[in-house]
């Protein structure tokens, strides 16, 4: 159910500038129908929502609209590091149209294959047309192989979409995975659909304000609880920073023993300089 | 054959009352018509090697390939009619560089094998085409090791250990069984192919010897094998035969 | 046959042959009568083909965009000739903007036995470009009879490629030097994203043209030593470092001789110079300056 209101969220057309009539009573349902979705599932003040949605004359509505017409997009931090025997990668949660999280517990790590995953950054739509026509080319190519399918070839499909469509598309994107022939590997596909192997790589928005703690932190040859460590490291503090990144954070762990997800939730993503513990929650 | 006369023959659409294709049969029958084609799998590479008789005293040594790279990791030695072969070889190539290009690997043994064993048996569905009249036998060394195929005009590829087709195909083989593959170095391998192909060939008439091979000496790239170990195998060939003759 | 009969472009003027315009303008009305009065015709009374510039440019003062930009690029690309051989230099440095994002880079590759590529510019244009070399080397290969491409020929082939593209509106946004030896002597070619190309015995591309060529100039002999060759590629290159903000302390130099074929070397930095007494207080002796 939550997953359809994702879809109905990222497949709305994208880049429409104008701003439709402010009583259009779409967007109000939407709104409505998210904030019985948070209801639902536990997620924020539903009183305080309600009204704010609902009882107004539509004005509030009517500028979330505006939000809401803005390009869906991953305005995000997403990393992948490779250690000995394996990669990590990790991602925060936060989709944003406009100034508005469109999903605060978005997965920008999706599977390729069994053995290779993509961190997404960019266009919500791009990134996941291109996930799926990759899934799509790797299924078939599997089944010619009869084996696992190498990241460098996962990675080289993605970056043939990125390359040829360069002018349509926005997509960073950061392929890894294991294989047999190259153990773990991390490749990158940036805006302009270079191709490049490299030993980890950050992505997205919230990469600008890590960059320097990542090159002091990376070391070659890590364990894998150390490179997971410095994965969540990573992304705590590009939320921390960057606006366009926040929630929980997600990071999936890629060795010849199989691939491993773990989720951080919000509440214990470490705090930050200048930011402050939140109390106890009842349930907690 | 059975099927002269009766019509069945005529084309590969049309199956014999038994269940045969005779077109497909009877491209099978050229190729085992022609030059013996010998290929083994060593343990650091494969070898193949044709018998390629000469038709004329005039003939231009070595301006009659058969045997062919496909990529720097791939090659392929033609049985049959050599025109028919090349076309295949083509396709390979292309099916080759394609693969290269759109997954950026190298295109693996096997999965090429297979293409290009579709691509033959296309040629068996259809009324207004012919079979191939060639087999190819193709050696390539990729992650997965040395591997050698043959691909039949039927449309059918397998994987050998060691395999030969055309006139002295049986002989061949029986010759192949008896070599430990596993210990075989390919240089090894050379003079056994060369002995092979001199022994099956046992009438007077002269023919050429084509030897290429894919392995760890020539650094996992489908070559013709170097003049100076070719000479030196043939050599060897012919004073082993002798010393069987005298015996 | 039938000969086919031109289309009119706007962008081209009247009476040539040429696609449409993507977004056809109307002719204002000066423009329209300018065109009846042949003020376009050439006083030598040929056929006219000038572009009109008027007609590049879409509504208003907005200059007509690019196909596209380049996202992630490298710097300049040195290379001179030498005694016996050509040697090639830069750094290994991918930037994404002004960020120096990848520093691990190699944009010197080795072609064929003989030839050299440097290149500077969009990296993904760079990878694409080597993507059909080696297509092309493998086309080589399979011919099986001895010949190679040799760089000069590699050059003329570069120069279609990047000419073509940018006929295209759609460049290859780099720029390249191709090295080698043509004949055995040493052979120099470079080719940009717009198809120029030209051969010389000391090139740079980018921000070495400027920082690098006038030493060239000054410095080079065909005749050098490998000694001296290299002793002047090191010098260009520190020089580009302390000017060149998109460059890192990383290079790599590259080399074709006759005797050793291409070798590439290993990435090294250069010992650079800032220990100069003016340099700790520089207005020391400048009253009143900055």
């Amino acid at each position: 159910m939550f997953k359809a209101a994702l879809h109905s969220g990222s497949g709305k057309p994208r880049r429409r500038a104008t701003v439709s009539s402010p009583h259009k009573p779409a967007g109000r349902k939407l709104l409505e129908w998210r904030g019985r979705i948070d209801q639902h599932f536990g997620y924020g003040s539903s009183e305080a929502s309600r009204s704010l949605y609902l009882e107004d004359g539509g004005q509030y509505a009517a500028l979330l609209q505006a939000e809401l017409e803005q390009p869906v997009s991953l305005g995000t931090t997403i990393i992948a590091a490779s250690y000995a025997g394996g990669v990590v990668l990790g991602a925060d949660s936060r989709t944003t149209t406009g100034n508005y999280i469109a999903n605060r517990v978005t997965d920008k790590i999706t599977p390729l294959a069994e053995n290779v995953y993509i961190c997404r950054s960019g266009s919500a739509a791009d990134t996941q047309a291109i996930s799926a026509y990759v899934q799509w080319f790797l299924q078939q190519h599997a089944v010619d192989l009869d084996r696992h399918v190498s990241v460098k070839t996962a990675a080289k499909l993605a970056q043939t979409m990125v390359y040829q469509n360069k002018n349509m598309l926005q997509a960073g994107l950061i392929i890894a995975g294991w294989d047999k022939q190259g153990g773990g590997s991390v490749h990158t596909v940036p805006l302009g659909g270079t191709l490049l192997q490299v030993p980890y790589s950050i992505g997205g928005s919230g990469s600008a304000y890590i960059t320097g703690l990542c090159d002091k932190l990376w070391r070659p040859h890590m364990t894998q609880q150390e490179c997971h460590e410095f994965v969540v490291k990573a992304v705590t503090h590009a939320m921390a920073r960057d606006g366009s990144s926040g929630g929980c954070i997600r990071t999936v762990t890629i060795s010849k023993d199989g691939v491993k997800r773990d989720f951080l939730p919000h509440t214990r993503v470490p705090i930050a300089y200048g930011e402050m513990q939140q109390p106890m929650s009842v349930g907690a | 054959m059975s099927g002269i006369g009766t019509g069945y023959d005529l084309s590969v659409s049309t199956f014999s009352p038994d269940g045969r294709v005779f077109q497909t049969a009877y491209a099978q029958k050229a190729v085992d018509n022609g030059g013996t084609v010998v290929g083994i799998r060593c343990k650091d590479g494969v070898v193949l090697g044709v018998e390629k008789p000469v038709a004329s005293k005039m003939l231009v040594g070595g301006s009659n390939r058969s045997t062919y790279p496909i990529n720097q990791q791939t090659g392929m030695g033609i049985a049959g009619v050599s025109a028919d072969g090349r076309q295949i070889v083509n396709r390979a190539m292309q099916e080759a560089t394609q693969y290269k290009g759109f997954y950026g690997e190298v295109i693996p043994g096997y999965v090429l094998s297979e293409r290009i064993a579709s691509y033959v048996h296309l040629f068996n569905l259809y009324w207004y085409v012919r079979p191939f009249g060639a087999a190819l036998l193709m050696a390539s060394y990729d992650s997965e090791g040395p591997q050698l195929y043959l691909i039949e005009p039927g449309g059918t590829a397998h994987r050998y250990f060691g395999t030969a087709i055309g006139k002295g195909r049986q002989s061949a083989k029986t010759d192949i069984e008896k070599l430990k593959l596993t210990e075989l170095s390919c240089r090894q391998g050379v003079v056994e192919v060369a002995k092979i192909l001199h022994t099956v060939h046992d009438e007077e008439k002269p023919f050429e010897l084509e030897l290429a091979w894919i392995c760890d000496e020539s650094n996992k790239e489908f070559k013709r094998v170097p003049a100076d170990l070719a000479a030196e195998a043939e050599q060897q060939a012919k004073a082993a035969l002798d010393e069987d003759m005298d015996s | 046959m039938f000969a086919k009969a031109p289309s009119h472009s706007t962008a081209l003027g009247p009476g040539c042959a040429g696609p449409p315009l993507a977004n056809p303008q109307q002719l204002s009305s000066a423009q329209a009568s300018a065109h009846e009065r042949g003020s376009h015709q050439p006083s030598c009374g040929a056929a006219p083909f000038a572009v009109d510039a008027s007609m590049l440019r879409s509504t208003g003062s907005q200059p007509h965009k690019h196909t596209q930009s380049p996202y992630v690029t490298g710097s300049s690309v040195l290379a001179i000739t030498y005694a016996g051989g050509v040697m090639l230099a830069s750094d290994t440095l991918a930037s994404y903007g002004s960020t120096k994002r990848y520093k691990s880079v190699q944009r010197l590759v080795k072609v064929n036995d003989s030839t050299v590529l440097g290149a500077g510019g969009e990296i993904s244009d760079l990878q694409f470009i080597l993507n059909m070399l080696d297509d092309l080397k493998t086309e080589d290969y399979c011919a099986d009879d001895g010949q190679s491409l040799s760089s000069q020929e590699l050059y003329s082939y570069l120069s279609r490629v990047m000419y073509n593209r940018r006929n295209k509106m759609d460049p290859l946004w780099n720029s390249l030097i191709i090295a080698g030896l043509e004949g055995g002597k040493p052979f120099l070619g470079s080719v940009n994203m717009i198809g120029v190309a030209f051969s010389d015995d000391h090139l740079a591309t980018g921000f070495g043209n400027h920082l690098a060529r006038p030493l060239f100039r000054k410095r080079h002999r065909p005749d050098m030593s490998e000694e001296e060759a290299t002793a002047l590629i090191r010098e260009a290159l520190e020089v580009c470092y302390y000017r060149d903000k998109q460059s890192i302390n990383k290079f790599q130099i590259a080399k074709v001789t006759a005797s050793e074929g291409v070798s590439i070397s290993e990435p090294f930095a250069l010992p650079t110079k800032w220990e100069y007494k003016a340099f700790v207080d520089p207005t020391r002796n400048a009253v009143g300056v900055w």
